[in-house]
């Protein structure tokens, strides 16, 4: 045991020793005694600093304490201060003990680390903030008898406060405004009244257990010897005074910050009760708006597959003027029924052959969606294939009679769908022949004799068809036709040509006459040199009999560019006609024609082609008539009725139009008669056509030699196995593979009948299936 | 014609690289599930299948051939009515990360044939400008360490409410109350407000969703957040519950669900936070509202009163009014009057040059209780093209302008100006409020911010999605196709309210700790501000710094 060392705060001259010097002091005066007795004069972090390395040091401040008492003061010193001391008592200490006899202000042991600090009163702001505890230490101890000030324990890490609320400073609330604010670790045991305003994310608010109230009985004794106030231990081991401000645990702190309360909880006590219910329910009652996920089946989905089979139109048939559904004969074929391939067609046509097979420009085949990949499918071939078919069988008669005017191919189709299906069909011809233009004016080189004739002779065979050659038509006679008979159809045609009255227009063969004569048996003569006025198809055909009959040099010339095209005009080219224009004709002389520039194109005949108009005078009032270009056209509904509603009228007496036009005409008027008499409903072809973009070509592989198909047996079951089946389901089960939720099948619903369906339940909408589709049946709509 | 065998080529054809948007499909990773392809909202991909030729060339043997083969993957459409928009929920739901949108860095050729049909391109979003914005580049440079009280955010109580309503001078309050005379109503809210997305445009998930969450911050967490209601209307119960104090509701030249409101006023158990009068908007000055037919659902028609499946636009101004002092007046008055004049009622305009006369005219109104500025960079629904990115004004300068124009009259502290406008654009959105208001705004109203915090918008300056006005929004929070909205959980956009305004909170106080300042919010306090751009630190009288 030294001897107390006294070391004064004031010089011999009564002058304050700067906090400087003063440390010099006290460092010198401890290496020699571990008493020190400090007579402060408002020097500040005293007592620090000072390693007894395992005894004890003693200091007992008497005088005013500076700030920073005890400030990095070291294990086993023991500062007392007899009186209060100023701020940041126990600053940064890390472990010594550190007794105040009275008040201490603000910052009470800031980032102490260790060691204890005991006031026997009560301390200012932010006391016990930013403490520290490493878990190879004690951890530091804030006693305090009275009361402590706002902001205590912020950012407490590891700190252990004891406020007894004994002659407290603030007895209506002894922990201050708002405590443990960012406390983390370390807890408080308190005593009195508090304002509850401590962070609720940091602490909460517990009773001492037993252990705790262990450790806090156990030490009070020492604190109370401390501050000499042993007298209040009674008073302060009650137990039941006391209560604790805990720091919440890292764990219990992450699921608060969630927010003081979940979610799911506000809505249903707070806000669900406040509407007492959904809160549009008056707006859209019933309406479901619970949670749903990205994918979904059944009634979620934004769309889903309709299995659209045959409804629309593969192009084949939509653009043939007849609509002959090729897929569907493709089809059949397919299944291998070919007697119902062929009867399908002649259902449609008497002149699969001759019109399909020769003449026809075949607007079919120019839309064939297959030549995406290659060809398209060859209908001229798959026509011919059917000229030696039997007609179908005509059905049970109706008893009813229509009379026809005109055997042309508009006429011929009428008479063959009235009989097909029962009913006596009459037709009244001028010439001697049927057939109209096609068998007058088409030279043999494109309808093909043999061809022609076969069909014409299963025309003529077929029952309740029955012709009337050598009947010109007048008034009188058609008021009779009307009485006779239930309904009449107008299929005269075009049979008047048109002239031009310019000077030798008297010199002028009309290529309707021409092409009539050169068909029959007694062919005109034709000049070495032709010269054909108006280039258009007929034109062409015109070119290639002169050619046939002599010619050496024909020429066509039009005002405008030649309409000609197609296989006409190639013709017409091969054998070396020549197309020219604009020519105006000024005359035509015993030369040849001359232009309005007075040139002379030679010729020894030359030929008028400039079209046909309609011969009508035979007509009653009651069909009305459009006059175009001169001509008069009679005016028909979609059904080709005319505005007296016994009659129809067919062909290119409506307009001038194809062959093929003629046999659709046909069809509709007849088809619009039978609907008639059965009571029931016509309806015009209305599908629409198939968006090529719904097909998928690449299911196909294009062939390197398409299209030369002779052997014509086997050549169209080729055809039919690479027809795309445009909006016509082929069965080929790609969709139910490729779906990828397994929701599409396929039902059986009886011979050759089936559906494929989607299950609502499985399907996700993601339009594979369309996707996939070679048809295009498969479509994803709206819903 | 064109053959089929051909591709037709017509002015408007384009190829994938021609598109905004260009999918990435990874066919290595595909597992054909078909999920991208069901969620797309435009259908701008399928499964394609293509036909590879493979020739069969050998030189020694002679041989020769071709075969094919047929491999499929997910491709996009080139029609404009199928282009991509790049919203990426084709990679949200892939199990295998084998499908993703990426933009096209090529100059898209799409923005030359948009205008299909003769129509020019309307879209929802915002102004495509994705550079970050002025009001990113302000910074607070004002710290104080030791020069002021040292403050902090995380354990200081800061006061962060701001006023909307007409504060009196002292000495007229005063006086005022003396006399027993009308004071008017002033509202104590957080300076950041959900900017008006009406119902309708926003879907009844969305709608109710925020209202949810503004509702929680108030009840729960004590943030007096409010938002503003659009102008289609409120749905009744919602007008009769005790929510309708968080409330703005607004009233626009559309008038749509105003009827229902007045019919709900005597069943009303508290009052709205406020009246906004609409009279323009930020995103499309001098255009009405519009809310494409697309989505005037039943629901909606029925809550505006108008037929079902009809296009909404609401004339560019209010057919009653013909003057600046008129509107003003007739307006605000009415407005005032329908509550007694317990509710603050207040004008919102777009940003514009003319924006200090409406202010001038508010100041002389005794009724008017503050100025909403809708700057260039705010959202909307529905607009054209042209309107959004290029009509308007910057909202800063516009609100320093009007800030400055009271100080000079001393009536800074009496009448507060609000801003909107691309509050939060690039995300910084506590940052861009705050500096709007150091440059002397009471606070601001945020929009597109909300849409894209609280329920994942995925809507950007680069023209992504942005398909807010024809109702196919992938989220559900501009559709009213409950196949959509319902995706859309409105306790998760509740619970992201609620993290948007706490984190809002704390980014204040963090913002205003340095500041020294926590018992007031800094409006005005433009000396703690400052820009490295000279020419804008000029033009808003503030400090430049490099």
């Amino acid at each position: 045991m030294t001897e107390a060392i006294t070391i004064k705060g004031v010089d011999e001259k009564g002058n304050r020793i700067s906090s400087k010097d003063f440390e010099d002091l006290v460092q010198e005066a401890f290496k020699q005694s571990s008493q020190l007795i400090l007579e402060t004069y408002g020097q500040h972090n005293v007592g620090g600093r000072l390693n007894p390395k395992g005894n004890k040091l003693d200091i007992q401040i008497k005088g005013p304490a500076g700030q920073r008492l005890g400030c990095m003061g070291m294990p086993g010193t023991t500062i007392i201060c007899h009186g209060s001391a100023s701020d940041d008592v126990g600053y940064l200490n890390i472990g010594a003990d550190i007794i105040v006899r009275g008040d201490a202000t603000n910052g009470v042991c800031n980032a102490m680390a260790e060691g204890r600090v005991m006031i026997s009163g009560s301390i200012g702001a932010r006391g016990l903030t930013m403490t520290k505890w490493n878990p190879e230490y004690h951890r530091p101890e804030l006693w305090v008898l009275g009361s402590v000030g706002d902001t205590f324990a912020e950012f407490n890490c590891g700190g252990i406060a004891v406020v007894c609320g004994v002659d407290p400073k603030t007895p209506e609330n002894v922990l201050g405004y708002r405590p443990c604010v960012g406390m983390v670790g370390g807890s408080i045991y308190y005593r009195g009244q508090t304002d509850q305003s401590y962070s609720r994310t940091n602490v909460m608010a517990v009773l001492p257990d037993d252990e705790q109230w262990q450790w806090l009985i156990s030490r009070l004794p020492g604190f109370l010897e401390g501050i000499n106030r042993r007298d209040l231990l009674d008073q302060l081991s009650v137990r039941e005074d006391w209560k604790m401000l805990q720091s919440i645990p890292p764990q219990d702190r992450a699921l608060m910050f969630s927010g003081p309360m979940p979610m799911s909880e506000f809505r249903k006590n707070i806000w669900d009760k406040a509407f007492g219910g959904d809160p549009i329910r008056d707006l859209a009652p019933g309406l479901d708006r619970s949670p749903i996920g990205l994918i979904e089946t059944g009634d979620l989905r934004r769309r889903k597959p309709f299995w659209a089979n045959q409804e629309s139109a593969a192009p084949c048939a939509y653009y043939c003027p007849v609509h002959i559904p090729t897929i569907d004969r493709l089809r059949l074929m397919r299944e291998g029924r070919e007697q119902d391939a062929y009867e399908l067609v002649l259902e449609y046509t008497p002149f699969p052959a001759s019109v399909c097979g020769s003449i026809c420009p075949n607007l079919c085949m120019q839309n064939c969606s297959r030549q995406m990949v290659d060809e398209s499918i060859d209908v001229a071939m798959l026509g011919r294939a059917v000229k030696d078919f039997p007609a179908p069988a005509v059905a049970e008669p109706l008893g009813k009679k229509v009379a026809i005017i005109g055997g042309g191919p508009g006429g011929m189709n009428a008479a063959w769908q009235l009989a097909l299906r029962g009913v006596e069909a009459h037709i009244f011809e001028r010439d001697d022949k049927l057939g109209g233009k096609l068998a007058q004016v088409i030279p043999w080189e494109r309808l093909p004799r043999a061809i022609w004739d076969a069909e014409v002779k299963r025309f003529m065979d077929t029952p309740n068809i029955h012709v009337h050659f050598g009947v010109n038509m007048t008034k009188d006679k058609f008021t009779e036709l009307q009485k006779e008979y239930d309904y009449v159809i107008v299929a005269v045609g075009t049979h008047e040509p048109r002239r031009i009255p310019f000077p030798g227009h008297e010199r002028v063969i009309t290529a309707l006459d021409f092409l009539k004569g050169a068909k029959s048996d007694k062919p005109p003569a034709v000049g070495k040199q032709v010269v054909i006025i108006g280039a258009g198809n007929v034109g062409c055909d015109v070119a290639c009999e002169c050619y046939r009959l002599g010619a050496q040099e024909v020429t066509l010339v039009d005002i405008q560019k030649p309409l000609a095209f197609g296989k006409e005009k190639k013709a017409a080219e091969a054998l070396g006609a020549k197309f020219k224009w604009p020519v105006s004709t000024k005359e035509v002389t015993e030369e040849g024609l001359i232009d309005a520039a007075d040139e002379l194109i030679p010729a020894q005949t030359v030929i008028v082609s400039i079209g046909d108009v309609p011969a009508l005078k035979f007509l009653p009032d009651t069909v009305e008539v459009l006059t175009v270009g001169g001509a008069g056209w009679i005016k028909t509904n979609d059904a080709c009725r005319t505005s007296d509603p016994q009659i129809y009228a067919v062909g290119d007496v409506e307009r001038p139009g194809l062959a093929t036009n003629a046999l659709g005409h046909g069809k509709n008027a007849a088809h619009a008669i039978i609907a008639e008499i059965k009571g029931e409903e016509w309806k015009p072809f209305t599908k629409q056509v198939i968006n090529l973009q719904n097909l998928t070509p690449a299911h196909y592989e294009p062939e390197t030699c398409p299209g030369t198909h002779t052997d014509i047996a086997h050549a169209d079951i080729h055809e039919a196995d690479r027809c795309m089946s445009c909006g016509t389901c082929r069965d080929c089960h790609m969709c139910e593979t490729i779906c990828p939720t397994g929701a599409i099948s396929r039902e059986k619903l009886g011979e050759n009948e089936y559906k494929y369906v989607s299950d609502d339940e499985k399907c996700i909408a993601c339009g594979f299936c369309a996707n996939t589709c070679p048809c295009g049946v498969w479509l994803m709509r709206p819903f | 014609m064109v053959s089929i065998r051909s591709i037709p080529s017509t002015p408007s054809s384009l190829t994938p690289g021609d598109l905004p948007w260009i999918i990435e499909h990874r066919e290595d990773r595909c597992t054909l599930c078909g999920r991208c392809t069901a969620v797309c909202p435009v259908y701008a991909i399928k499964l394609t299948y293509m036909r590879q030729r493979m020739p069969r060339l050998v030189l020694t043997s002679n041989e020769r051939g071709s075969s094919f083969r047929t491999f499929v993957g997910i491709r996009q459409k080139t029609e404009i009515a199928n282009k991509c928009i790049g919203c990426g929920t084709c990679a949200m739901v892939c199990p295998n990360s084998a499908i993703r949108p990426v933009p096209n860095p090529m100059s898209d050729r799409f923005r030359f044939q948009s205008t299909v049909g003769g129509e020019p391109v309307k879209r929802g979003g915002r102004r495509n400008d994705p550079a970050p914005g002025l009001l990113d580049k302000i910074i607070f440079n004002r710290i104080s360490m030791l020069t002021d009280p040292a403050l902090d955010a995380g354990r200081h109580e800061f006061f962060l409410n701001t006023l909307l309503g007409r504060v009196l001078s002292p000495e007229e309050y005063i006086r005022r109350k003396i006399n027993g005379e009308w004071i008017p109503p002033v509202r104590e809210i957080f300076p950041f407000i959900i900017g008006s997305m009406s119902f309708g445009a926003l879907s009844p998930n969305m709608w109710l969703g925020l209202l949810q969450g503004v509702a929680y911050c108030n009840e729960v967490l004590g943030i007096p957040v409010v938002m503003a209601t659009g102008e289609g209307g409120c749905p009744p119960w919602v007008l009769k519950s005790p929510f309708l104090k968080y409330i703005i509701l607004q009233i626009a030249s559309g008038y749509f669900g105003w009827d229902e409101i007045i019919r709900a006023i005597p069943d009303m158990q508290c009052d709205p936070a406020a009246i906004e009068i609409k009279y323009g908007q930020g995103a499309k000055p001098g255009d009405g509202g519009l809310l494409m037919w697309f989505k005037v659902s039943k629901l909606i028609a029925r809550l505006r009163g108008v037929p079902e499946g009809v296009d909404l636009p609401s004339p560019p101004v209010h057919q009653t009014l013909y003057s600046i002092e008129e509107s003003v007046m007739k307006m605000i008055q009415t407005m005032s009057m329908a509550w007694n004049f317990r509710v603050p009622v207040y004008p919102k305009i777009s940003g514009s040059n003319s924006a200090k006369s409406v202010l001038n005219n508010l100041v002389r109104n005794p009724y008017a209780s503050g100025l909403l500025i809708d700057g260039i960079d705010g959202g909307t629904g529905a607009a054209y093209n042209v309107s959004m990115d290029t009509m308007g004004h910057p909202i800063a300068s516009n609100v320093r302008d009007c800030y400055l124009d009271l100080c000079a009259q001393g009536k800074q502290n009496e009448i507060p100006i609000f801003a909107a406008g691309g509050v939060g654009k690039t995300g910084n959105v506590t940052q861009n409020g705050m500096a709007l208001i150091m440059l002397g705004a009471s606070g601001v109203h945020m929009g597109k911010y909300m849409m894209q915090a609280a329920a994942g918008c995925l809507g950007s300056e680069q023209n992504r999605c942005n398909v807010c006005n024809v109702g196919i929004c992938p989220k559900g929070i501009t559709s009213q196709n409950p196949k959509l909205y319902r995706r859309l959980d409105p306790d998760q956009v509740a619970q992201r309210v609620v993290d948007t305004f706490m984190a809002i909170r704390t980014e204040m106080k963090k913002i205003m700790a340095p500041l020294g300042r926590s018992q007031s919010l800094p409006i005005g306090m433009s000396d703690a501000i400052c820009i490295s751009d000279e020419s804008a630190a000029k033009r808003l009288n503030i400090k430049y710094v490099c």
